[in-house]
């Protein structure tokens, strides 16, 4: 510790002068900084050198070597190599996972080999922030979180964003189950906007990235029929190309990014080349196999039928789909495929009738890797070729990821950076989930029927459909093997960045990035369909593209020995644009030919060339005062012509300090402690044409009669549209004790989202239906801990522990004069609602119970069954109390064990399977009263005591009919991982030509610690919009996985 | 010292970028976007004419087909292949009353929007049109109250009023009656709206652009409103009313009657026919969506020789049915009566069926009718478990002419929205009734409206004549009460598919009685939230509740009970 400081802390009386000096010091700064601007270059030069490790004296490859506040960086090469080329006196920091970081000053010396030692701090971990500078982490004063590239693909998921569960606090994913690539909802500390999708802005490489979820499941609608999805943009990334995910948590860490940080921003740096080294070439190969993790338990001693009784004649049979039939027997009884398949069957149980239409799901993986350079240059150059078929039959995905990145020094100062990624997928009869897909014409199927009759599915005459029920009933293998659901995604993602260095401290760079989406989507329900008998055809292609061009000014100088200051200052144009056209078509005039050719009609519909741009500039400083105090201001303004211009250009600043106590105080056993708060405001803006109201005319095939018609949209647009407003407080702390064998990470945070643009729902008897406009006010509070430590490290094994857990209260605390309620989604029967409630939170559930007369006796009808209440009442919020998780590393030598136990605790779901399970009688829980009935214990409406006896099947079905019955707990505790890896040592691989192996096995969801609701998995949803949130409709199971890993360096 | 040169340019560069925003305007305009100046108001007229009487499937189903035109007693659900037991809905149902109150409340929006076009300072200021605007505003809203009573009215559509109060009904019929007579005398002896553009022509689906109709049209309508107030409690205006529209033109001519021809062709996602509930899901025989002819109106029919019943209904199906006694429980106990019943409904239609089998000593019955032959009406509000002996072969459906597939380019019924023969039947009835002013031979007026009704729904002259003949089309003697009910069931027939004006005439006069009786014996109907009764109105839609609370609560306050056995003002004598 410097003398002075030592003096600070021992005299506080020596304050003033202090601040004094301070003072002085600063001017001094200011002074200095314009001269040296105006006289100072430095000459840039190449330094080479090994980088072993302390532990083993091997080489280490893949560690970082970076220019410090630059984002000028190789990585070294697999003998441990690296090359660099830096201006005179600039400062190199050297990194890897799991070792401690080490910096060194370049002065004349051009080899600085390094030793690393494994990490037993992370005091100067180095995290890539906002606008991807790497910086210290313990100079920030806000919560970022980073997650390496190995972790997320070592227990990979086709969607990377699902490896987030359980590893980052204060983030909730939700994960759709539409199989192999489907989307995810990632919610960073709350919701914030009530019609926003409230997910995160992902950044790759600097280049922010669509992430539009396509299908209905990503979309407003409520509805709980049918809901598709065909993924969204995150999931074209392959876990392959990682290096590292940052995630910058809420507007405090994210507010240069301005009107798209208000929900956090997660930034993907992919793998570069390592300059100054040969050829090196990785295969990585994955074989995952999935079955279900959960499915429903079901009663396997009644058949189909009704009134317990099996009817007589097929007909009779066939009008009852339910399995409220006699108890089976074994005997020859009428079947429901009788009338096309006359041989007898037996009324037996089949009870994995349902588990025997899942097959088992795999994906394969394949990445081959070339990387290389010289002293100059370098690349790296990939591809990932993913096949996975999904659980479900005829469901299968296939993609290839192409991934080029060059780098080189044009000159001593002047070097380019280019990347381009090409990803392609096809995908083919991704499920559909809700009431009316392919799970809710599975899970009740009769519980006699032999899955296999159900493959029969149309009659060879008609081409109508053939299932187990006669009236409007779908056919699972119809539905997977005969209607078509198709999609193809195409995506390019490139830029090129050039990067001059005046300076070791004063450099700038100038980027152009581009990210281009081709969305094709193809639906075809077949002649004879259940629903549409005469077949339709849905068909379109989305076009989505985002150009920025961007600039950055960075300067980071030490002033004196204590005092360094960083800024950047940089700008940029965005420009999006999106086009879409779509064509339906339906009754196909030759039944075997689902064609727009064939089609008796036709709407097609376009949207021309929507284009949006912000232009933005922004900038940042930060003064730390001898690596303890850290004082850092941001702004941003933005320009967007999404807005009128009185409001278009908006500001949005952010402010955060930090203290390293322990440099201040010596507390024994203190290792690090430090303090940060930080406040911040960032916004939204809105999508293009939203300002004028207009009139719609109607197409071609939308015109009554074909006559010219004109309308008025239903909603009432305003001119005076003003940005949304976030602004965001935040405390937190970071402490090591024990010689850094003990960590622990705290946040506090407050969120307060203002002026939300909203389509209002007004009464239409003003005339609209909706308002847009600036309302309402919501707020979101929380509480982060990270809590760590290496309990055991003794000679070769390390158990390395990490603990994380989040909670996030949420209130709408305004919405609009006279308005106290907005409706996400109300269920098809009217008995459930999800809401936004002033008052209360984000997604509480409104559910209807039953009827109670005045000394609370339930009331039941006439003929004896349950009576509805009229008032929904409350009964949860979809939203967790807690969400946590654990991770537990241990490493023997070069094996590592590491395993993830995930929770949620708190949050409820309304589960509208288990509902109709109970009605159509396949659920275990409905073998009550199947003998005799039931006479409910209650009352009339007139008073007297019921005395009517029901059987089970109305019993069930009015029971079900109470949405009450049906609102589970969501907690559950789940080993959402485990990993066994081995690295072949190195001394093994010696002499061949092999550098590197290792082998892992590794699983994913395998299995619930505790559940408390019986028969899903209450986070699988069939949503990932805000809407039909906190509802259960057919969902797939989610998958178990298990894969194989394999990764060859050569 | 040169790269700093390129230092400056660069940020000055991007400053200039950043502040750069001359296209902003430019690319914030949506090109599909039409403004006032690219259009004409006659565009505007179409969508509210046709979405209030053939609106998408949505309200097309869950308003009319599962709620108007079955508490009509036109149609009745709950046979053996129908998704639900025809207690639907008389049992209150969240989601399908919701639906029929996001449709009235959002209808307003299109019509609103056309009243604020032509009104004064609109951007297509047209007072004729405006007037037209008027008449079709009292359509709307006449329908819209007395399916739920208190609504918005005076304060709807001002744009400074988000959250609208309510209004009684006897305000918004006097509002409505105002409106027509303010209509009426802007439109005077004008024969059409104005020339080329301004001229309403084809796109007006009620009158063709033809004011002089329109002008009957709203007498019309005054004349029905007049009749339906006639009588309530309170009532101060209703035989004023009545003379003041003796005293101009009604509907009296064949060509006089307001229909909307109908889109077969359009998408029922934007206009839909029964068909699109009906055969969308499955076939005449077993659709799941599917609906039969209800008990009352097909007794009256054929129990008559109403040459309407072969228009309205085909006959059953017929087929041989084996139905099993449930092994236990009280479906076990009741099933012989639920057969008896069965039998005595099929008797009672005389239709040509056997039973074989003893219902009480047996474990299974048979029963046989001839096909294609018996007209049976299926009784309203069966109850679910009396579902699976309720075949929808034993009962008859709907004709082609109802439920022609969309696209087929078959020739449909129209969609009613006043029609000439209600014009003579109300005459009749204000006569009977002997309302000062209404003068005239009810009789005539009596047997007019009958021939104009057969004449629409397509009868052969010589089957209208035969019928005419007949003691049950003549007033001309019998009590009040008696003629009342011949008027009543007459404006009932004629209204068949238009279940909301139906469902209200059977309110407001008790007739059919059967109907109006409601049900009693839960071993065999559902008796829904009202215990029986019948329907007097629809409850609130949740968005009520949600949007304007305040507001809502105080017109229950005024109204009664927000239950569906809650009588209003109109049908309260």
């Amino acid at each position: 510790m410097h003398v002075f400081d030592k003096l600070l802390i021992t005299n506080p009386k020596n304050q003033p002068m202090e601040r004094l000096n301070l003072l002085r010091k600063f001017i001094t700064v200011c002074v200095g900084f314009m001269l040296t601007l105006a006289t100072v270059s430095a000459q840039n030069v190449t330094v080479t050198g090994v980088v072993t490790g302390s532990d083993d004296g091997l080489p280490i490859a893949g560690a970082t070597v970076l220019q410090k506040g630059t984002v000028n960086g190789v990585v070294t090469d697999t003998n441990g190599k690296y090359s660099i080329t830096v201006p005179q006196n600039s400062v190199l920091a050297f990194s890897f996972m799991g070792m401690e970081p080490q910096e060194f000053t370049v002065q004349d010396q051009r080899v600085i080999n390094v030793v690393m030692a494994p990490l037993t701090t992370m005091m100067d971990e180095v995290v890539v922030t906002a606008l991807g500078i790497s910086r210290e982490k313990k100079s920030l004063g806000y919560a970022v979180t980073e997650v390496s590239g190995s972790d997320v693909a070592l227990v990979r998921d086709l969607n990377v964003v699902n490896t987030l569960s359980g590893r980052v606090s204060g983030v909730v994913v939700t994960q759709g189950t539409f199989g192999p690539g489907s989307s995810s909802r990632v919610i960073i500390r709350g919701n914030n906007s009530i019609t926003g999708n409230n997910q995160p802005l992902y950044v790759v490489d600097g280049i922010p990235m669509d992430n539009t979820g396509y299908g209905s499941a990503s979309s407003s609608n409520a509805g709980e029929y049918s809901k598709s999805d065909y993924g969204s943009g995150i999931s074209d990334i392959s876990s392959d190309d990682i290096e590292s995910m940052s995630i910058l948590k809420g507007p405090n860490a994210a507010a240069l990014y301005g009107a798209r940080a208000a929900n956090g921003v997660i930034l993907i740096t992919t793998k570069k080349g390592a300059a100054g080294r040969g050829l090196g070439v990785t295969y990585t190969g994955n074989y995952t196999f999935e079955t279900p993790m959960l499915l429903p338990t079901y009663q396997d001693e009644y058949g189909q039928g009704t009134g317990g009784n099996v009817p007589a004649s097929v007909t009779d049979l066939r009008a009852s789909g339910g399995s409220w039939g006699a108890k089976m027997d074994g005997s020859v009884k009428p079947y429901w495929n009788d009338l096309w398949d006359p041989e007898p069957e037996t009324y037996s149980p089949q009870p994995d009738n349902v588990r025997d239409y899942f097959e088992t799901g795999q994906t394969y993986t394949h990445n081959l890797a070339f990387d290389g350079g010289n002293e100059q240059s370098s690349f790296r150059f990939s591809y990932t070729n993913t096949t996975a078929n999904s659980l479900v039959p005829g469901s299968d995905l296939s993609r290839h990821n192409f991934n080029l990145r060059g780098m080189t020094n044009l000159t001593d100062k002047f070097s380019i950076d280019a990347k381009v990624t090409y990803f392609i997928q096809n995908s083919h009869n991704r499920p559909i989930m809700g009431t009316e897909g392919v799970m809710a014409y599975l899970y009740n199927i009769p519980r006699n029927t032999i899955i296999d009759d159900l493959k029969d599915y149309q009659d060879p005459a008609t081409y109508s459909v053939r299932t187990y029920t006669s009236g409007s009933t779908g056919n699972p293998y119809w539905y997977q093997l005969h209607d078509v659901n198709d999609d193809s995604r195409s995506r390019i993602q490139g830029y090129v960045k050039g990067n001059y260095e005046f300076t070791d401290w004063l450099s700038v760079f100038f980027r152009v990035g581009t990210d281009a989406v081709t969305q094709g989507i193809e639906n075809i329900k077949q002649y004879g369909h259940w629903f549409y008998p005469g077949g339709r055809l849905n068909v379109s292609t989305q076009a989505t593209s985002e150009t920025n061009i961007d600039g950055l000014i960075m300067f980071n100088k030490d002033i004196s020995s204590k005092i360094n200051i960083m800024a950047n200052l940089g700008a940029n144009h965005m420009y999006q644009t999106y086009e879409g056209m779509s064509i339906f078509a339906e009754n196909f005039k030759i039944p075997t030919k689902p064609t727009l050719a064939s089609a008796s009609s036709n709407s097609p519909s376009y949207s021309p060339l929507q284009e949006k741009m912000i232009n933005s500039v922004y900038g940042n400083i930060q003064l730390s005062y001898n690596n303890f105090l850290y004082l850092e201001a941001s702004g941003r303004n933005d320009w967007s012509s999404t807005l009128p211009s009185d409001n278009w250009s908006y500001f949005y600043p952010s402010v955060s300090g930090s203290v390293l106590l322990n440099e201040l105080l010596d507390i024994t056993g203190v290792d690090f402690a430090k303090i940060r708060i930080n406040w911040a405001k960032v916004g939204n803006d809105t999508s293009p044409y939203q300002l004028q109201n207009s009139f719609d005319l109607a197409s071609a095939s939308d015109s009554y009669l074909g006559l010219t018609i004109l309308t008025r949209p239903s909603t009432r647009k305003n001119p005076g549209l003003k940005p949304e407003q976030t602004s965001s407080l935040e405390f937190g702390g970071e402490f090591r004790f024990l010689n850094n064998r003990i960590y622990t990470d705290l946040s506090f945070y407050s969120i307060v989202s203002k002026d939300l643009i909203m389509d209002v729902p007004i009464p239409a008897s003003t005339g609209y239906s909706y308002e847009r406009t600036n309302v309402g006010e919501m707020t979101n509070k929380g509480f982060e801990i990270l809590f760590g430590g290496v309990p055991v490290q003794t000679g070769k094994l390390t158990w390395d522990i990490s603990f994380n857990m989040s909670t996030n209260k949420n209130e709408l605390v305004s919405l609009i004069e006279g308005v106290d309620r907005y409706i996400f989604t109300t269920t098809n029967s009217g008995t459930v609602e999800v809401v936004a409630e002033v008052g209360g939170g984000y997604g509480d559930i409104y559910a209807n119970t039953y009827q109670k007369d005045e000394d609370g006796n339930i009331v039941v009808d006439n003929t004896g069954r349950y009576l509805a209440a009229s008032e929904k009442i409350l009964v949860g919020n979809y939203q967790p109390d807690w969400v946590g998780g654990m991770t537990n590393t241990f490493t023997y030598g070069n094996l590592a064990l590491r395993f993830l136990i995930d929770g949620r605790f708190g949050g409820e779901v309304y589960s509208g399977t288990d509902a109709g399970m109970d009605a159509n009688g396949t659920s275990e829980r409905t073998l009550k009263y199947r003998e005799g009935g039931v006479v409910i214990d209650g009352v009339r409406t007139d008073g007297t005591t019921n005395t009517a006896q029901i059987n089970a099947g109305t019993y069930w079905g009015s029971y079900s009919s109470i949405a009450s019955n049906y609102i589970y707990d969501q907690t559950n505790i789940r080993l959402r991982e485990l990993a066994l890896t081995y690295n072949l040592p190195r001394t093994m691989l010696e002499k061949t030509f092999i550098k590197g192996l290792s082998v892992g096995v590794t699983g994913r969801n395998l299995f619930f610690i505790y559940r408390a609701i019986d028969n899903f998995d209450p986070e699988g949803s069939f949503s990932v919009s805000n809407f039909a949130q906190g509802v259960l409709f057919y969902t797939m199971p989610t998958t178990r996985s298990v894969g194989f890993n394999v990764s060859v360096k050569f | 010292m040169k790269s700093y040169k390129y230092l400056f340019i660069i940020i000055l560069i991007a400053a200039g970028l950043a502040g750069c925003t001359k296209d902003f305007e430019d690319i914030n305009k949506d090109p599909n976007a039409i403004t006032a100046d690219e259009a004409s108001a006659r565009y505007f007229i179409t969508v509210p004419q046709y979405k209030l009487y053939a609106p998408d499937n949505y309200p097309y189903w869950r308003a009319m087909l599962i709620h108007a035109d079955r508490f009509a007693g036109y149609y009745t659900f709950g046979d053996n292949y129908s998704w639900w037991s025809d207690e639907l809905s008389y049992a209150y149902s969240a989601s399908y009353t919701d639906a029929t109150w996001d449709f009235y409340e959002g209808y307003f929006g299109y019509l609103d929007n056309f009243l604020k076009l032509t009104g004064t300072g609109g951007d297509f200021e047209n007072d004729l049109m405006y007037a037209v605007g008027l008449i079709m505003k009292g359509l709307y809203y006449q329908m819209y109250t007395e399916t739920f009573g208190e609504i918005p009215y005076s304060e709807a559509g001002d744009p400074d009023i988000v959250l609208p109060k309510y209004d009684t009904q006897i305000s918004i019929y006097k509002g409505i009656i105002a409106d027509l007579n303010a209509a009426m005398t802007t439109i005077g002896s004008n024969t059409k709206t104005g020339d080329g553009v301004e001229d309403l022509g084809a796109n007006d689906l009620y009158c063709g652009g033809d004011l002089q109709k329109w002008k009957r049209l709203a007498n019309t309508l005054k004349l029905r409103i007049a009749l339906r107030a006639y009588g309530a409690t309170g009532d101060d205006f209703a035989a004023a009313t009545v003379g003041q529209c003796f005293g101009a033109p009604l509907l009296s001519t064949a060509t006089d009657n307001v229909l909307i021809t109908k889109d077969n062709v359009i998408s029922k996602w934007n206009s839909d026919s029964y068909a699109g509930a009906y055969l969308d899901f499955g076939s005449l025989e077993s659709s799941g969506g599917g609906f039969t002819v209800s008990q009352p109106m097909v007794d009256y029919l054929r129990n008559n020789g109403d040459p309407r019943l072969t228009k309205f209904a085909r006959p059953a199906f017929g087929g041989t049915f084996t139905f099993t006694k449930p092994a236990s429980g009280t479906d076990r106990d009741l099933w012989p009566k639920r057969v008896d019943y069965l039998y005595d409904v099929l008797t009672a239609a005389g239709a040509d069926f056997t039973k074989t089998g003893n219902e009480v000593t047996d474990e299974s019955v048979t029963f046989s009718m001839a096909p294609n032959k018996n007209y049976v009406g299926q009784p309203v509000r069966l109850n679910g478990f009396i579902k699976p002996l309720i075949r929808r072969a034993f009962f008859s459906t709907p004709t082609d002419f109802f439920i022609a597939k969309k696209g087929t380019g078959s020739n449909i019924y129209k969609e009613i929205v006043l029609t000439t023969a209600e014009a003579y039947f109300l005459k009749a009835e204000a006569i009977v009734k002997g309302i000062s002013g209404a003068t005239g031979d009810a009789n005539a007026a009596f047997q007019d409206g009958i021939r104009y009704s057969m004449r629409m729904w397509g009868c052969a002259e010589g089957d209208i004549t035969t019928y005419l003949a007949k003691p049950i089309a003549s007033i001309s003697s019998g009590t009040t009460a008696e003629k009342l009910e011949k008027i009543a069931t007459q404006k009932w027939i004629n209204s068949y598919t238009e279940g909301f004006e139906g469902w209200a005439i059977v309110r407001k006069t008790g007739y059919p009685a059967s109907l109006a009786a409601g049900v009693t014996d839960a071993d065999i109907y559902g008796l829904g939230s009202i215990n029986g009764l019948y329907p007097e109105r629809m409850q609130y839609g949740s968005g009520a509740y949600s949007k304007n609370k305040n507001n809502l609560d105080a017109a229950i306050l005024r109204q009664g009970p927000d239950k569906m056995d809650t009588k209003l003002w109109f049908s309260k004598p």
